[in-house]
């Protein structure tokens, strides 16, 4: 025994040790390697035969004797724009109140005639540029909405549109041109909540929120579209304000007006795990994990409340963000960013998924996406696009005002 | 004024929703492999989708029933049988769809028909002619799973895959592994069997094993007998000599994992490589349905079903190299103890439920 390594371990011990180290080690491997294989999805699912003929199997929205009678014109007539248009509508405003991808695919497809034209008729355009913005395919949806600008000038709906797209790619130049276009068009409410994200991110939430809340409180009826529309904004102003109070209480009069605000939905149970109500969030969000981004709120919730159906909605938002893969779809990247680092603790990975997302998108959600990952992987730099952006904007946001103070203290 | 808020009214519900990617797009699971000179597989559409392009919905009400289904289903058929060719090295095979059932997916119910085509000799390359839905839903993705890898169908143009010979023994190695690791009933029984071995029978009381070699002698021979007893039943039944229906198998497994917990509370058994032996027979069974389902290509038996045994053997020796040196390790503690009693009493209580679950089920 050496007079300095009195606790040394007997040889017998440590070869013990070394051994079981080394056979963990290699189990572990083992593992590692049967897991990244990469046809899991390979193997098919059990099927089955209902015994009970009445068994309903699928839902689908009810048949529509207008449509059916539209499709069948389109069919014999296969370049009538006016009725492919019609009928596109009718798949997007589908796609809108069930949240359901698919109907932006069969617009698409009802439009195939005149897709890959260059210079389409200005309402298959207007169309065109609304799928495109859909599936996050924002460079091409500028460019349609342009063009269609060029020949409309005065069509609301292609500058409220254009408006959000160059606003999401941080084109606020362009997104203020089309806000002012808006105001000899459409009311007031509309052109305030046009330009309130615009005026928020410029660093001046403060007298948005006010000229937003006054034009609200004045146009006491209206549209209920348009006002829930300016109520999700007024709750944003107040959450970048740091007043999550009011932000919630906005948020609870859009969805008043209409419980399937998805976008106000996300928006409250977003405030409400900020401010540590998490359980409120989850059950805001309780059944209707069909859409992705309530059941990525709703899985991170139950995650971090350790609850009863964690482990379920964690293994379904896996199986979403896979079945994205599997088709090659990149427009999860939002929900993958924010599941990696919450579920999976995986900050580095998080921030390469979140400095992705940034590259297609610049919403302030986008922004705190990034500096929380980056906070979290104590890495700086990984923010850095994100800091430019601060300092180039002059934004002014209560929660990305702590995360970049916290990742100015870590140079 | 009042026209252009009625639009504006539709452009704000699409700003509100915009964000909200939900449900799944349209996807397709086309799964093929090869059996000799025939291709076999399966192809999943998704019923909303067929409904879509054949409107099945009779009575459209927004519920598609049973019975609107089986109704339609020598519409689906042609629908498929038209717009899916599958051909080998340029040239066409003889196609047939077999009988459709239903398989749930993560989004809903799914029309899976098995598909075989038999070719002129055993394909080299697979030409998938595939046109389903992409004329009514331009998002509609066809995937298409051969040989290990997926092939992202975006629109009608036929596609070729070559197939490469040396994947699919290889392929058989890592679904053996991944079968034990994945199947619980298999590693609870293996560990019900190894934990004990650090404890020995000396005279007429148990103490805990000196060396780590007569332990690991004892593993080993309980490895083998297990090893040897699940290869013999998953040969014989691989190749048909002997079917046993599933139910059966599953239960009499569950069992097995009841009756080795039970003979650690009991130790009516000192021979645990018998034991190992006897109940491993059963286990093989479990291992072939997994390899029939696999898709076992019938002249490649004996590669896919040596692939296969390797890695089960592969994966169950991960999982004894890394429980042993910790149970060797902590055999003298009081959570050596725990682990021992309590586990087997936790995992036979367990295993019997299981085994009731599968007989009922």
């Amino acid at each position: 025994m050496r007079p300095f390594a009195p606790d040394a371990p007997r040889p017998g011990r440590r070869k013990l040790t070394v051994l079981a180290l080394g056979a963990v080690g290699l189990a572990a491997a083992l593992t590692a390697a049967a897991f990244v294989t990469p046809d899991r999805a390979a193997a098919a699912a059990p099927t089955y035969v209902p015994g009970d003929p009445a068994q309903v199997i699928a839902t689908v929205p009810p048949r529509d004797p207008g449509e059916v009678a539209a499709r069948r014109e389109l069919g014999s007539a296969p370049d009538r724009v006016e009725l492919a248009v019609e009928l596109a509508r009718g798949d997007i405003a589908r796609y809108r109140t069930l949240s359901d991808p698919r109907y932006l695919g069969r617009a698409q497809a009802t439009l195939g005639r005149w897709w890959q034209l260059a210079e389409p008729p200005a309402d298959v355009l207007l169309l065109r540029a609304t799928i495109e913005q859909s599936i996050h395919q924002f460079a091409e949806a500028r460019r349609d909405l342009d063009q269609l600008i060029r020949v409309r000038p005065r069509d609301p709906e292609a500058q409220l549109t254009r408006a959000v797209v160059a606003t999401i790619t941080a084109d606020y130049a362009a997104a203020r041109d089309s806000c002012r276009a808006i105001a000899e068009l459409a009311n007031p409410v509309v052109v305030a909540a046009c330009e309130a994200p615009l005026d928020a991110i410029a660093g001046r939430a403060d007298e948005a929120y006010a000229r937003l809340a006054r034009l609200v409180g004045a146009a006491r009826s209206g549209d209920a579209a348009v006002r829930g529309w300016a109520m999700t904004e007024l709750a944003e102003l107040a959450f970048m304000r740091g007043d999550s109070d009011a932000a919630a209480a906005h948020l609870a009069g859009a969805l008043a007006l209409d419980p399937d605000d998805a976008y106000a939905r996300n928006l409250l149970a977003d405030i409400w795990m900020a401010t540590g109500h998490t359980g409120d969030a989850s059950r805001l969000l309780a059944g209707r994990e069909q859409i992705d981004s309530h059941l990525v709120r709703r899985a991170i919730a139950e995650h971090d409340l350790h609850g009863a159906g964690a482990a379920r909605l964690v293994a379904a938002m896996r199986d979403r963000i896979a079945a994205a893969a599997e088709r090659g779809d990149r427009i999860h990247l939002r929900e993958e960013a924010r599941f990696t680092l919450a579920v999976d603790l995986d900050a580095p990975r998080a921030v390469r998924i979140a400095r992705d997302n940034w590259t297609v998108q610049k919403e302030l959600a986008d922004a705190r996406l990034l500096a929380e990952a980056a906070v979290a992987a104590g890495d700086r730099d990984a923010a850095a696009p994100v800091i430019a952006w601060a300092r180039a904007t002059g934004v002014r946001d209560a929660t990305l005002d702590r995360l970049l103070a916290r990742l100015e203290v870590m140079r | 004024m009042r026209a252009a808020l009625a639009v504006l009214a539709g452009g704000a519900a699409w700003l509100a929703a915009a964000p909200a990617w939900a449900h799944k797009p349209s996807d397709a699971q086309l799964r093929l492999a090869i059996d000799g000179d025939t291709i076999t597989g399966r192809l999943d559409v998704a019923v909303r989708d067929l409904d879509g392009a054949l409107g099945l919905d009779a009575d459209g009400n927004g519920e598609i029933t049973w019975r609107e289904l089986s109704a339609g289903a020598p519409r689906i058929t042609a629908y498929l049988e038209r717009r899916l060719t599958l051909g080998a090295d340029g040239a066409p095979c003889v196609q047939r769809l077999g009988a459709p059932a239903l398989a749930e997916l993560s989004d809903g119910a799914y029309w899976a028909v098995p598909i075989s085509a038999s070719c002129a000799h055993r394909p080299r390359s697979i030409d998938v002619s595939y046109a389903l839905l992409f004329d009514i839903d331009s998002m509609h993705r066809g995937l298409l799973h051969v040989a290990g890898q997926t092939t992202i169908l975006r629109d009608a143009r036929p596609v070729r895959i070559e197939l490469d010979e040396t994947t699919s023994a290889a392929s058989f190695v890592k679904e053996g592994v991944w079968h034990i690791w994945i199947g619980i009933d298999h590693i609870l029984f293996l560990s019900c069997l190894i934990v004990p071995a650090v404890f020995q029978r000396r005279t007429r009381r148990w103490a805990a094993a000196d060396s780590l070699r007569d332990v690991c002698r004892e593993v080993f021979e309980i490895v083998t007998a297990f090893t040897l007893a699940h290869s013999i039943t998953l040969v014989i039944s691989a190749i048909g000599l002997v079917a046993l229906p599933s139910r059966w198998v599953e239960t009499a497994i569950a069992l097995s994992v009841a009756a080795a917990a039970l003979n650690n509370l009991l130790r009516t058994i000192d021979a645990r490589w018998a034991v190992a032996f006897a109940l491993g027979l059963l286990h093989g069974f479990g291992f072939s349905s997994v390899l029939i389902d696999l898709g076992l290509p019938s002249h490649e038996l004996i590669g896919a079903l040596l692939g296969f045994n390797l890695g089960v053997e592969l994966g169950q020796a991960a999982i004894v190299v890394a429980l042993l040196p910790v149970v060797f390790w902590i055999r003298r503690t009081v959570a050596y103890q725990a682990l021992l009693w309590a586990g087997s009493a936790t995992v036979a209580i367990v295993a019997l439920l299981w085994s009731y679950q599968r007989y009922v089920a």
